[in-house]
């Protein structure tokens, strides 16, 4: 293998091992903008996987897998929403069960799916300008050659962007998750909004699930998610609720993920004659066997979640006010 | 139109509401979990027969379950105790696993007389856990990074480090399994006479014993508790919420390490890949449901323990996944919230009474001490 062809390959499956983060993401960042923090996201990317499978395998077509996992993301936060929204349930601990009972579901119902085959999203240019773009070197073929749902997370960042910052929609959910009190007393409905926004939050993160089997891996096994939906978390904090920082935020992490699984074709031990190959060897093993490599990521995002709250301490200003606060309205 | 419900706060919940939840939330996800069992062609019945009447038919089957409650108890403190003070060891499972690697390498490669070897592996096991805790807390009563996030990781962490070891450099025996050699005799918890409960219960129930003691009598214990129910007040009132954070968090661990290596020493009697079944997380349906008290928590413990041995039984005997105890689990706790609501809430006409103190903050886990 040359190393241009490792590059290239470790970029592409950076691409697609980052889409899983940044639709997740998105979800967590529009449904905290509202005020309701969402740790069930790694249950529903568990139940967006497993049920994107079943329907793609029953009625063989990968899209209406990718949409039958991002409802059943949806059923699984309306459930999160009712409790935190209608009924004042501590988020944390609905979120909390929430994954658990994601977990629990797709264990026990996966068995029986862990080796089914079915056709997953394949790779394709992207269509119309993607033709042109593919000829970049390096930056052409991963990014703009992918399977679809690559394009369709690409294309959430701009969307969500857009939605938060331009539109009266986005206002008014940024607004419940500022300033409940003033957001009523202006005519918007806090509950709706908060609603509508953990409920896009778990479309989202069912959405990923459903890439995450039908278009990354192309296999479910149990536990696919591995932890994503809680760096998924860590993430938006990282991106200081801003869509942007967030598709930058889940490159990195897919960037680690990404080397664990290319890192076989990939010798970095040092020639036996050179003088610290016997000092430095045992380290680069120790340092690429698959065990300590798959916790890569975790360390990463233990790092750069400090680093941001601690850089950024003296500016509150980005996490939501009303974050985690349930809303009541006063008796009337 | 959304759910937009009108409601009054309680003024005061009335006592067959407050007793009668946590036995309504068992119940209810019980009834919901029917539906997973007949999905797979399972006669609930059976399977609810065989999982929680069949474990009391002998004294044998019955120490099962003590012996399932031991490591459980003992993380489940390991939860319960920051959850006083506001803070969510979500990551348990990350701390009980490195007490029980320290402790089985300690068991392995230090030979002392059992009286003496065990105390020095349960110390080990203890600072590893409490080690595994600190940084989390550190991070949290420091900058205010959420623990829950941070103890997570620090628990996938633990499990590669884990397997990074029982197949690496602690691997032992011949096949090359992934998992260490036999714990010595001496190492191996000695256990209570006409039963396979071991000498790990007997610390667990100190340890719930030590545990209420220090909640009730001591001011360290007023402090966790004014610190959980109210952390803004308690600072003015000039206690260090820094203090109680980094204090209660890090003994969460140290707790947690204890029940790792009574798990191995008392149980299993080596360390391999897939020794926990998730004692760690059930923890927090355990600290969750047993909140108002230590000694309800031990309840809590023991009713887990008992779905842990009945859902193997199910496992073996009918071919039931063994995740139905996953989902139990979780609904229990979703059910709890839910009637948690009308606790605090009552449904009828509401009554104009203009303020709204009982809302419901985020982290404020023992409001309704």
């Amino acid at each position: 293998m040359t190393d241009t062809s490792f590059l290239l390959g470790l970029a592409d499956a950076m691409v697609s091992a980052s889409t899983v983060l940044v639709l997740a993401g998105l979800g967590e960042l529009i449904s905290e903008r509202a005020g309701v923090l969402n740790l069930g996201v790694e249950g529903m990317i568990l139940v967006g996987a497993l049920s994107g499978v079943i329907a793609t395998v029953v009625t063989g077509s990968y899209w209406i897998g990718f949409a039958v996992g991002s409802v059943c993301g949806l059923l699984m936060s309306a459930v999160h929403a009712f409790l935190c929204i209608s009924l004042k349930a501590d988020q944390a601990i609905s979120g909390i069960m929430l994954t658990l009972l994601g977990t629990g579901i797709t264990t026990y119902f996966g068995q029986q799916w862990a080796s089914a085959q079915f056709a997953g999203f394949p790779d394709r240019t992207l269509p119309v300008i993607g033709g042109l773009l593919v000829e970049i070197p390096i930056v052409g073929p991963t990014v703009f050659e992918g399977p679809a749902t690559d394009f369709v997370a690409l294309g959430l960042v701009v969307v969500v962007w857009w939605l938060l910052t331009r539109t009266n929609l986005g206002l008014e959910i940024i607004s419940v998750g500022e300033d409940p009190e003033t957001a009523d007393t202006m005519g918007i409905d806090v509950f709706k909004m908060r609603y509508l926004a953990v409920l896009i939050g778990g479309l989202l993160a069912g959405a990923a699930g459903a890439h995450l089997s039908l278009a990354f891996t192309g296999i479910w096994t149990n536990n696919i998610a591995a932890g994503q939906g809680w760096i998924a978390v860590a993430l938006v904090i990282f991106a200081r609720w801003r869509p942007g920082r967030l598709l930058v935020g889940a490159y990195l992490f897919g960037l680690f993920n990404s080397l664990r699984l290319r890192s076989q074709g990939l010798d970095l031990t040092l020639a036996p004659e050179s003088p610290l190959a016997a000092l430095l060897n045992p380290v680069v093993e120790f340092l690429l066997n698959p065990a300590i490599m798959s916790m890569y990521p975790y360390i990463v995002t233990l790092v750069v979640l400090v680093a941001t709250v601690v850089w950024s301490r003296d500016d509150d200003s980005a996490q939501p006010a009303a974050l985690v606060q349930a809303y009541s309205r006063e008796a009337d | 139109m959304l759910v937009d419900i009108d409601v009054s706060a309680r003024e005061e919940t009335p006592s067959w509401v407050a007793y009668g939840t946590p036995l309504f939330a068992i119940a209810a996800a019980l009834a919901v979990s029917v539906v997973a069992l007949i999905a797979i062609d399972v006669n609930p019945v059976a399977a609810y027969v065989q999982m929680f009447v069949r474990p009391f038919g002998t004294v044998s089957t019955l120490s099962n379950v003590l012996v399932r409650a031991t490591p459980l108890i003992l993380v489940g403190l390991g939860v319960y105790l920051p959850m006083k003070a506001g803070l969510w060891n979500i990551g348990a499972e990350g701390q009980l696993l490195t007490g029980a690697i320290v402790g089985t390498w300690i068991a392995i490669n230090v030979s002392l007389p059992q009286a003496v070897l065990i105390p020095v592996m349960l110390a080990g096991a203890a600072v590893a856990g409490g080690l595994w805790a600190f940084v989390p807390a550190l991070l949290r009563a420091k900058w205010g990074i959420s623990e829950i996030i941070t103890t997570l990781l620090f628990t996938f962490i633990a499990a590669d480090i884990q397997l990074y070891l029982v197949r690496g450099p602690m691997q032992g025996g011949s096949g090359g399994f992934p998992q260490t050699d036999l714990l010595p005799g001496v190492a191996e918890f000695p256990a209570i006479p006409g039963t396979r409960a071991h000498v790990g219960l007997l610390v667990a129930l100190l340890f719930v014993a030590l545990l209420y003691a220090v909640m009730r009598r001591t001011r360290f214990g007023f402090r966790v508790n004014f610190v959980g129910s109210n952390a803004e007040a308690a600072e003015q009132a000039g206690m260090s919420r820094y203090r109680v954070y980094l204090l209660t968090l890090v003994a969460g661990g140290a707790l947690a390490g204890l029940a790792g290596i009574s798990e191995i020493a008392g149980n299993q009697s080596r360390l391999h890949a897939s020794f926990a079944p998730g004692y760690g997380y059930t923890a927090v349906p355990i600290a969750l449901l047993g909140r108002n008290g230590v000694s309800r928590m031990l309840l809590a413990a023991l009713f887990f323990a008992l779905l842990f041995v009945g859902g193997n039984r199910v496992t073996v005997a009918m071919d039931v996944p063994a995740a139905i105890i996953d989902i139990v689990q979780a609904l229990v706790i979703l059910f709890l919230i839910t009637a948690e609501f009308f606790q605090r809430y009552s449904l009828s006409v509401s009554v104009d009474r203009g303020d709204d103190g009982q809302t419901i903050q985020g982290t404020e886990v023992s409001a309704d001490d």
